[in-house]
């Protein structure tokens, strides 16, 4: 095969004569892995602004006492607070524009430590906000239903008691990573996969 | 319209057959490739503030274009066109037998074969990049350039044999 002939008919092989006009500049939806990821965190912050609205009203649903309604708003405070920093973070991740005319290899790392970065963010989030849930749950089962509690740790024990915590964890664990990876990892991977045959000798 | 705006159109369509390329070496399908060119000058488009005209516009372009073309995610569950080269180029025989054609249409299904990078390194060669050129676009050394264009090279005139071609 001769490549320099091929050289030669690239070079004069004619190429569309569609004139490139204003209307294909007006932005559509783009499709590089961090507009694909940054459309997800925009479709999750919506999501998760309904189920904080959705909390409000738990005090009602459920019919919470009066002491357990002052946990609550103290609990649904903290979750407020931490979620406010980390849409923050977000919101600026969403802002931040990115530069294609860097060389392919800095774009590439730019693209994946980004990435990687903003989803260490959102697991962050995800697991202080299931702890934050979870201990809310606790103390409303103790402050509910006190004695049913008393009777279950007179009968099981500690131990037993402790493998449910760290089970509990542990599931909280599985799901936020498999998420994660189900939702955002396969663009991390095809960005990891572009890097690695790059570098290889 | 904007001066900047019809400045860019302007640079941008006497140059356009990059972008035009650089979307059929990339994607096999039509609408893949039409997406991928419509994803290629929107890019530029955004990116046209960073251009300082330090460079030539077409360097900065081959850079935007492939770098759009390397991340870029063609739309799930379309249908892929599997007709072999052979029938698709017999149709076309019809109407232009040209030799020239044939090569540059099994050339680029030949490409497809090819990852990302590959692709990059393959295009930059067949636009006359030097290999220091072409190590400078992509980011890594001249010599991983030369190393990895020979062997992508290698690779492309095994799969175009393979494809019951030769040239």
């Amino acid at each position: 095969m001769n490549f320099d002939q091929l050289k030669d008919q690239w070079n004069e092989s004619e190429t569309s004569s569609n004139e490139i006009s204003e209307n294909m500049l007006k932005v559509t939806e783009a499709r590089t892995p961090i507009d694909q990821i940054r459309k997800k965190m925009k479709h999750e912050f919506f999501g998760q602004l309904i189920s904080l609205l959705i909390l409000v009203i738990a005090p009602k649903i459920f019919h919470f006492t009066k002491e357990l309604t002052t946990i609550y708003i103290l609990f649904y405070g903290i979750i407020c607070g931490f979620m406010a920093y980390y849409f923050f973070k977000f919101y600026l991740f969403y802002k931040h524009s990115y530069d294609l005319s860097l060389d392919s290899r800095k774009n590439l790392l730019w693209f994946y430590y980004e990435m990687k970065l903003n989803l260490e963010l959102y697991k962050a989030l995800t697991y202080i906000v299931g702890f934050i849930l979870l201990a809310f749950c606790a103390i409303a089962l103790f402050t509910i239903n006190s004695e049913l509690l008393n009777k279950i740790f007179a009968k099981v024990s500690l131990t037993y008691i402790a493998i449910n915590i760290i089970v509990t964890i542990l599931l909280v664990g599985i799901i936020t990573e498999l998420w994660a990876k189900f939702y955002y990892g396969k663009y991390l991977k095809q960005i990891k996969k572009i890097v690695d045959s790059m570098d290889e000798e | 319209m904007l001066e900047t705006q019809k400045a860019f159109l302007q640079q941008i369509n006497d140059n356009k057959g990059i972008i035009h390329k650089v979307s059929k070496m990339y994607m096999d399908n039509v609408l893949d490739q039409e997406d991928l060119f419509q994803e290629i000058v929107m890019q530029l488009w955004k990116a046209y503030p960073s251009f300082k005209g330090s460079s030539k516009f077409s360097t900065w372009m081959y850079r935007v274009a492939l770098n759009t073309a390397i991340v870029f995610f063609k739309k799930e569950n379309r249908k892929i066109d599997k007709t072999p080269l052979q029938e698709q180029l017999d149709i076309a025989d019809i109407n232009d037998s040209a030799d020239k054609e044939e090569k540059l249409a099994y050339l680029y299904k030949a490409v497809q074969e090819l990852n990302q990078i590959e692709k990059a390194l393959i295009f930059l060669f067949l636009e006359n990049q030097s290999h220091k050129e072409i190590a400078q676009n992509l980011g890594i050394s001249e010599v991983n350039a030369r190393v990895k264009l020979n062997r992508t090279k290698e690779k492309l005139q095994q799969t175009i044999k393979n494809n019951g071609y030769e040239f």
